[in-house]
């Protein structure tokens, strides 16, 4: 459970957040839909506690990020964009690295890291250093080191840019049984198909203030469009940087 | 510059002149155990260590025997130093640290050289008398001088501060081994010069386990009385005036030297010459008594030197022909170069060679000048010493197989070369080596110091060859006196 | 807490010790060092001092047989050939008529004084020449009946207060220098790669997003360039032990040895320098956007510690550097090796110096990764 209450942050002269209040419950895809700029990068980096809010606050499952900031990202997942890989490291060391930070013993982290290479079907390159690898590996191994340590909340920040369709379809089926199994799934997305595919509820922001929240049939009544794209025009009253 | 290659006794009477060709008194001021000495302006590490004058008194009264340290450049054995022992006897080895070092310069590379004040001299209770001052010397008639006066007068003073009986050679080695083993180190590799080469044997003798090398420069064998040097004297003069007679310029020079020499001499002794000079030090008007004794202790000096030695047959020819200014300044090196601690000179030359001197051995001495004059003065002072005579068996060889490098000069007036055979009939791991050229003290003199260190180096004998020895390193003699090349002859 | 930093520190290890550019960095600089130093000074030696037998080409040794004969004693012979050439020592033709006068012979030494390989025999052989003269002088006056003592008024004695270690302090100032600034130049690639070069592959936020404070990522991060700087100056110090023996210093008249005390104490006494270069290069990279930013603002930095240890190695630098961070370990490090004893005052306040500049540097950098602009650069 993730939950935002009246952030707004200021980056040099752009308000980047203005008031931002929504919440990502347990079991539920929550997407975080806006165009280019509108601050959902900012937005999900204050609920890790890297950027410090200038007023409001977030709660990782009611834990305040700003005052526990170890306890509570001890909840979280975050799948970065870009990904951040140590490019001389294997998978299994890397993802194992990330179990390890979030306080599992040897033991455990080194089950943990097994279980999700196979989950992931990545056995085939657990060992090879990640340098030189393809897109599609980058983002399995991103996604492995969000999930291994098992955390209530998962947020992904453009998950799927540059992904092929294989990769893709991966990461949608990931998700799903995610949220099957009770996670909180949070991620950012400027692609419309994937959101009204994927999200049980969706945060439309612009200008750093949320436009709308709802699942996308609420979002086409209550704009009266037949498509999400075009309600999501309609809610941010512009297409400028949508992509279709 | 004359100090490297000079060499010169105080008193013709007593001293033996076994001592070697090395610079002039140096003082060794010490200071939280770093000190200098004169001529080396590296810093040294000194210290003494105290003990009994009479071992058998241990808590009798206690001297202090000094030594000092010359580290070595980059020392690869810390273990070991190279002990360089001094002649005289009555020399300061501390002293005399630079000519050491010069000597042993490639040794030290990798050795330190350790030198010990042996005790009676230098810094370790010097047992010295008082001596005239060169004005004094110059025009007393030192043939008719009263040796027995002097002599009492000096032990007077000197039995204020030691027990003389107590500063012979063995009782000196026992000192040695105390500092050695004072400044840790395991094994020695003896230098011993003239008179040092009868302590180095003694070393062989009493301490083998603590030596690795032995060289003997100027070699005094066991069984041999130093007070036998007349022989030695009588032969080095022989070889000056065969030598001039045998080289083209000198012989040109002076045909007539052996008779000149020997008609100079005998005249002397009849009529002693008076003169007025001018002092060679001072330059004021002075008195010179010229003896027969005089000439033959200033020629003997000279000899040492083969830079002075090359002065000999003009000095002879110029005395002969009554201008006497170059045996004047002969004569003046005698005075303030050496000071030999004669207290202790006598203490080793009346316990260890005077009482063991034969009937033949007498005849022997007296049948040079200067052996007949020796013979007289250690028979008129000995008795008034009253040192207890060494044991019968001091005299006898050195029997060892400690690596043992002899060196002799064929010019030696001191110590010839078939002194060194003499101590090598026991040495069952030794090498003599003769230089042609070489007075006393070869190391001083020649390549012998690289010799020396590769000997210290490889502990060994077997490979050492003394080739370099024989470059012509002859000095020409004084044709007159500014030159030694030839005169006048205009070959252009 | 401390299973975190050593989590975060294995992988740091890990990751330098496969970064073929931090490790040879480093390595480059232990293992090439010493062996350049001593190749240059064997050659220098050998070039710059005269060789045992030294040819020299004597114009009319007929004239002089007397000092061919000297000279020849002290290793100067006369020779022909390219290099005898070089040392030309011209006898004057009247050199027995002015002899035989009592007058002064000319001699003229010939040759190149600005050949630096040549000085050191130009020099010996004016050495040997003086001494021939000043032989022949004292032997001119004794003919003359007069003690040669009266032409040396002055006896002028040197006590030098040199020890053979300390009569090479130059060389072993810059042979310490070499080796204690191995600290700063063996971690310096992986200070870059692990902060400029974390941000720059983005992996710094994924790491600040986890549950790790700041203060244990520079306490890690801090721990490995030091690792790193410390296995530097080991090898260093090794390489040293073994090359530095194979040059012949004796011939210079000292003696430089890198015993296993030695390097005992200088392991110790380079460990807080190491942190401190460590703390240094990591505070400035995190400044820098980008690996290549980093390289050129800490190329400038590194000129400190550089002037502060090489103006240590000369005997004019102000006292004030006794007491300083880097200086002051070279000056101690250098009394040690000249042989005095270790002054322990300068040494643990220069020391304690060190480590407090190290710990402000760590402090200040943790905080400034708790800002977001640092962070990002924003």
């Amino acid at each position: 459970m993730i939950k935002v209450s009246n952030i707004s942050k200021r980056i040099g002269k752009v308000q980047a957040l203005n008031q931002l209040s929504f919440s990502a419950d347990d079991g539920m895809i929550t997407g975080l839909l806006g165009p280019n700029g509108a601050g959902k990068t900012t937005c999900l980096r204050t609920i890790f506690g890297l950027l410090k809010p200038d007023e409001g606050y977030a709660e990782i499952d009611g834990i305040d990020v700003a005052k526990h900031p170890v306890a509570a990202k001890q909840q979280l997942g975050l799948f970065p964009d870009p990904f951040g890989l140590y490019e001389r490291l294997t998978p299994r060391e890397y993802i194992r690295y990330f179990a390890a930070l979030n306080g599992m013993s040897k033991q455990a982290a080194s089950t943990a890291t097994a279980e999700v290479l196979s989950k992931l079907r990545m056995e085939d390159i657990a060992d090879r250093r990640c340098k030189g690898f393809s897109q599609g590996q980058r983002m399995k191994t991103a996604l492995a080191q969000a999930i291994v340590h098992q955390p209530t909340n998962i947020i992904l920040d453009e998950p799927t840019r540059g992904l092929d369709v294989m990769s893709t379809r991966v990461l949608r089926d990931l998700l799903l049984q995610l949220k099957q199994q009770g996670h909180c799934v949070l991620f950012s997305s400027h692609v419309m198909q994937e959101v009204a595919a994927l999200c049980d509820r969706v945060i439309v922001m612009a200008n750093g203030k949320v436009a709308a929240i709802g699942s996308p049939q609420q979002l086409c009544e209550q704009t009266g469009q037949t498509s999400l794209e075009e309600a999501f025009i309609q809610l941010i009253g512009t297409d400028e940087g949508i992509a279709a | 510059m004359i100090r490297r290659y000079s060499c010169w006794i105080r008193s013709l009477l007593m001293g033996l002149g076994l001592f070697c060709a090395l610079p002039i008194q140096a003082i060794a001021v010490g200071h939280s155990n770093s000190c200098y000495a004169t001529g080396l302006s590296d810093r040294l590490q000194c210290g003494s260590v105290e003990v009994a004058e009479n071992p058998a008194k241990p808590d009798g009264r206690k001297i202090a025997i000094h030594y000092v340290v010359i580290p070595a450049i980059k020392n690869l054995a810390p273990q070991e130093a190279v002990l360089g022992i001094a002649g005289g006897p009555g020399q300061s080895a501390i002293e005399n640290a630079a000519g050491f070092e010069r000597m042993l310069h490639k040794v030290r590379q990798h050795r330190d050289i350790l030198l010990i004040d042996q005790r009676g001299t230098g810094q370790s209770n010097a047992l010295n008398c008082d001596s005239e001052d060169l004005t004094a010397m110059l025009a007393h008639n030192d043939e008719a001088m009263d040796i027995a006066a002097d002599v009492r007068k000096c032990k007077k003073q000197l039995e204020q501060h030691a027990d003389i009986s107590q500063y012979g050679s063995e009782q000196a080695l026992a000192d040695f081994e105390a500092v050695r083993r004072h400044l840790g180190y395991q094994k020695l590799h003896i230098y011993g010069v003239s008179y040092g080469t009868r302590m180095a044997q003694l070393y062989m003798r009493h301490y083998p386990q603590a030596i690795a090398t032995v060289t003997l420069d100027g070699v005094v064998p066991m069984q041999q009385s130093v007070l036998a040097i007349g022989g030695a004297i009588a032969r080095a003069q022989t070889l000056v005036i065969s030598d001039c007679e045998k080289d083209p310029l000198c012989g040109k020079a002076f045909p007539k030297l052996r008779e000149e020499l020997d008609t100079l001499s005998d005249t002397l002794q009849q009529y002693p010459v008076m003169e007025k000079i001018h002092h060679p030090v001072t330059g004021e008007t002075a008195l010179l008594t010229f003896t027969r004794d005089k000439l033959q202790g200033a020629l003997r000096l000279a000899m040492y030197s083969p830079s002075i030695r090359a002065l000999i047959p003009f000095a002879v020819h110029q005395a002969y022909r009554k201008n006497y200014q170059p045996i004047l300044g002969l004569l003046s090196l005698q005075s303030g170069s050496l000071d030999l601690a004669m207290g202790m000179h006598a203490a080793v030359v009346c316990g260890e060679d005077w009482p063991r001197l034969t009937a033949a051995q007498r005849q022997d001495a007296e049948k040079s000048v200067i052996g007949k004059v020796m013979l007289k003065g250690i028979d008129e002072s000995c008795p008034i010493w009253q040192i207890p005579p060494a044991l019968k068996n001091f005299s006898a060889p050195i029997a060892s197989s400690i690596p043992t490098l002899l060196l002799s000069g064929e010019k030696d007036p001191a110590t010839p070369p078939a002194w060194a055979e003499m101590a090598a009939v026991k040495l069952t791991n030794a090498k003599h080596l003769i230089s042609p050229y070489a007075t006393h003290n070869v190391a001083a003199q020649s390549c012998a110091g690289d010799l020396i260190a590769e000997l210290v180096e490889k502990a060994s004998v077997k490979q050492i060859d003394g080739k370099c020895l024989n470059k012509d390193v002859r000095r020409s003699f004084y044709l007159n006196a500014s030159t030694v090349e030839a005169i006048g002859e205009d070959k252009q | 807490m401390m299973a975190k930093v050593f989590t975060l520190l294995r992988k740091e290890l890990v990751d330098a010790s496969r970064d073929k550019r931090s490790v040879l960095a480093g390595l480059y600089y232990a293992i090439g060092t010493p062996l350049l130093m001593c190749g240059l000074f064997i050659v220098l030696i050998n070039q710059l001092s005269s060789p045992e037998d030294l040819p020299v080409k004597m114009i009319n040794a007929d004239k002089a047989p007397d000092l061919v004969r000297y000279l020849g004693q002290q290793g100067i012979n006369s020779g022909s050939g390219e290099k005898a050439d070089k040392l030309v020592l011209q006898i004057s033709s009247d050199y027995p008529q002015k002899m035989a006068r009592g007058e002064s012979a000319e001699v003229t030494v010939i040759a190149d004084n600005s050949d630096e390989k040549m000085q050191d025999s130009i020099r010996r052989l004016q050495k040997a020449l003086q001494a021939y003269s000043a032989e022949m002088g004292s032997l001119r006056l004794i003919a003359r009946g007069i003690d040669p003592r009266v032409l040396q008024p002055l006896k002028v004695e040197m006590h030098d207060q040199a020890t053979p270690d300390s009569k090479g302090g130059m060389i072993l100032g810059i042979a310490l220098f070499t080796m204690l600034y191995s600290v700063f130049i063996s971690g310096m690639n992986l200070a870059i790669d692990t902060s400029a070069g974390e941000r720059e592959r983005n992996s710094l936020g994924l790491l600040l997003s986890h549950p790790v404070t700041t203060g244990q990522l520079v306490i890690s991060k801090l721990l490995a360039v030091t690792a790193f700087a410390m296995l530097g100056l080991i090898l260093i110090l090794l390489i040293s032990h073994f090359a530095y023996p194979l040059v012949p210093w004796a011939e210079l008249g000292f003696s430089i040895s890198i015993s296993p005390q030695f390097m005992l104490l200088m392991l110790v006494v380079g460990l807080p320098v190491a942190m401190l270069a460590a703390s240094l290069q990591l505070f400035v990279s995190f400044m820098a956007k980008t690996f290549k930013e980093a390289q050129s603002y800490l190329t400038m930095v590194m000129f400190i510690p550089l002037a502060l240890a090489m103006s240590a190695s000369y005997n004019i630098a102000p006292e004030v550097l006794k007491w300083l961070p880097v200086s002051g370990q070279q000056q101690a490090l250098m009394e040690v090796i000249k042989g005095k004893t270790l002054p322990w005052m300068e040494l643990a306040i220069a020391s304690g110096l060190t480590l407090l500049i190290a710990a402000i540097l760590a402090t200040a950098l943790a905080r400034m990764l708790r800002s977001e602009k640092v962070v990002f650069g924003l």
